[in-house]
């Protein structure tokens, strides 16, 4: 009984106050920091848990009880498809890489090249994480890997922090993507990643092969797959599918 | 008659079975990064440079914090040990709250306070000092949360120290800067060891004050907390073999601590050991 009555009354609440209203409850969703803003958009449904897609992967990799991975980039979960952990994996958004300062723009900043400058405090995100890959491909694609890593002052765990760490003013500037500069306006200047050096950076998600509720999972895929909730992504600055279908 | 001795008994048998248990649960995560990697892995590791980097970073600035904890918090405990004014519990209070302040609190803290835009920031910045990303904010952080635990300790130890014998020193003719370093530090000499001992422990184990105040960073700001948290997304094994390097690093501090108290408690010193005071504290 509580079971039904409390989603219930949360989907009550919920319908009030805000549009969206939980549809797949009974899951829980594994989702790239960049999605913490939107997914609970459009659905509050699912519990989620929100961390570096890396990390999330290393967790489900170990055993955590997760029925959608949903990863800021289409390599965590193809590796983990091959390895039967995750099932098929579909691509469902796109997004951009920025460069953000803080407000103030302690450091004068007003391009990437700028970051090559001595004593530039640049927060960047680890290797291993999706957000931290595109930020080494952009410098090695525009040829400022040696100069501007010299800058980096610390290897964030995910986009989230490296976020934080501009926002709070701490750093000078960090690579986060366009979406993350959205949540906290007022606190960051967005500068632009020249497009020919964008990376191609595409998010996939797929349901967990140890998941119990598959049906669930999948309706939840489709439902970001939707045409509401790929209008809920658009809103907040995820970039259209490409035309091709994938799936 | 016989009721009661299998109620001992069983008694008895419920003691050994919770203690089975509760020692279990205590050594099964141990062993089991021992069991994960062997000797030899965890030798290789040790070659590794983000393995050594962090090493070296952690070493590095838990020596140093704990070398500003014993040059400040000495005095300090000793001033709360043995003088009483209005304020004392309250200082005492203060100085033990980062103790139980989750780490996550204590990086806001200092951010709030020492970061670029934080209180005394700008101050700071007057002198050309900037403290987050740097290795000073690692140990800044490291000494933030576990000086209260070397305080604590030594309040409980300068309290225990016999009153009579510092008052003969006293009247004996030596002043009171020699009766400390010669009366009332040797005989708080164990007191003060444990609690360097356990407040370095923490410090090696610091985590979230650190990446929230001096990020992560190989070679300049990535402790091995921070590396095995880095290295638990791509290199499972690296993570294992660091966990493996702080856990013998640990055990040695543990059983140093061990075998320097069980020296302390000889006879001569019974009535003064700390063994009577952290007991009690």
């Amino acid at each position: 009984m509580k079971r039904i009555l409390v989603p219930l009354v949360v989907a009550l609440a919920m319908a009030t106050t805000a549009a969206a209203a939980p549809r797949v409850s009974g899951i829980t969703v594994y989702a790239a920091s960049s999605l913490t803003d939107v997914f609970p958009r459009i659905d509050p449904g699912p519990k989620y848990s929100f961390g570096a897609s890396s990390t999330l992967a290393a967790q489900i990799t170990q055993g955590a009880p997760a029925d959608v991975f949903a990863s800021a980039n289409t390599t965590i979960p193809d590796q983990l498809f091959a390895k039967g952990l995750v099932q098929k994996p579909v691509v469902f958004t796109r997004n951009r890489l920025v460069l953000v300062v803080p407000t103030s723009n302690p450091a004068g900043i007003q391009s990437v090249y700028d970051l090559r400058k001595p004593g530039t405090k640049l927060v960047i995100a680890a290797t291993a994480v999706p957000v931290g890959s595109y930020t080494l491909q952009v410098l090695k694609q525009m040829g400022l890997t040696a100069s501007v890593l010299r800058n980096v002052v610390s290897r964030e765990s995910d986009v989230r922090s490296v976020l934080s760490k501009v926002a709070l003013g701490e750093a000078d500037a960090g690579f986060v993507y366009s979406t993350d500069a959205k949540t906290v306006p007022g606190k960051v200047q967005v500068i632009k990643v020249p497009a020919w050096a964008q990376p191609k950076l595409t998010y996939a998600m797929a349901i967990v092969a140890s998941s119990s509720n598959k049906a669930a999972a999948q309706r939840y895929i489709s439902e970001i797959l939707s045409k509401a909730g790929q209008a809920k992504m658009l809103a907040a600055g995820f970039l259209a599918l490409p035309k091709k279908k994938t799936g | 008659m016989s009721g009661r001795g299998a109620r001992r008994a069983l008694l008895g048998l419920a003691y050994f079975l919770a203690s089975g248990v509760a020692l279990a649960f205590l050594v099964l995560p141990v062993l089991a990064i021992f069991v994960h990697v062997s000797p030899g892995k965890l030798i290789d590791q040790l070659s590794n440079p983000v393995v050594t980097d962090a090493l070296i970073v952690s070493l590095k600035t838990t020596v140093l914090a704990q070398a500003l904890i014993l040059l400040f918090g000495t005095p300090t405990a000793y001033l709360l040990a043995s003088r009483r004014f209005p304020g004392r519990s309250l200082c005492v209070t203060l100085v033990e709250l980062p103790l139980v302040l989750p780490p996550a609190v204590a990086g806001i803290g200092l951010l709030a306070a020492l970061g670029r835009e934080g209180m005394l920031g700008s101050s700071l910045d007057a002198f050309g000092v900037s403290l987050p990303f740097t290795q000073s904010a690692v140990t800044v952080a490291v000494a933030y949360v576990a000086s209260p635990l070397y305080i604590r300790q030594a309040i409980a130890s300068f309290e225990a120290t016999d009153p009579h014998l510092t008052a003969a020193s006293r009247t004996l003719g030596a002043g009171a800067l020699r009766t400390f370093f010669r009366v009332v530090l040797p005989l708080a000499r164990g007191g003060l060891v444990a609690g360097l001992a356990l407040s370095f422990a923490r410090g090696l184990g610091e985590f979230g004050a650190t990446i929230m105040f001096a990020g992560s960073l190989q070679g300049v700001t990535q402790t091995l907390p921070l590396a095995i948290y880095a290295e638990f997304d791509q290199n499972f094994d690296a993570a294992l073999a660091m966990s493996g390097v702080l856990i013998v690093i640990s055990a040695v501090l543990l059983l140093t601590l061990r075998i320097g108290l069980s020296w302390q408690r000889s006879p001569s010193t019974r009535s003064l050991s700390l063994f009577g005071t952290s007991g009690s504290a």
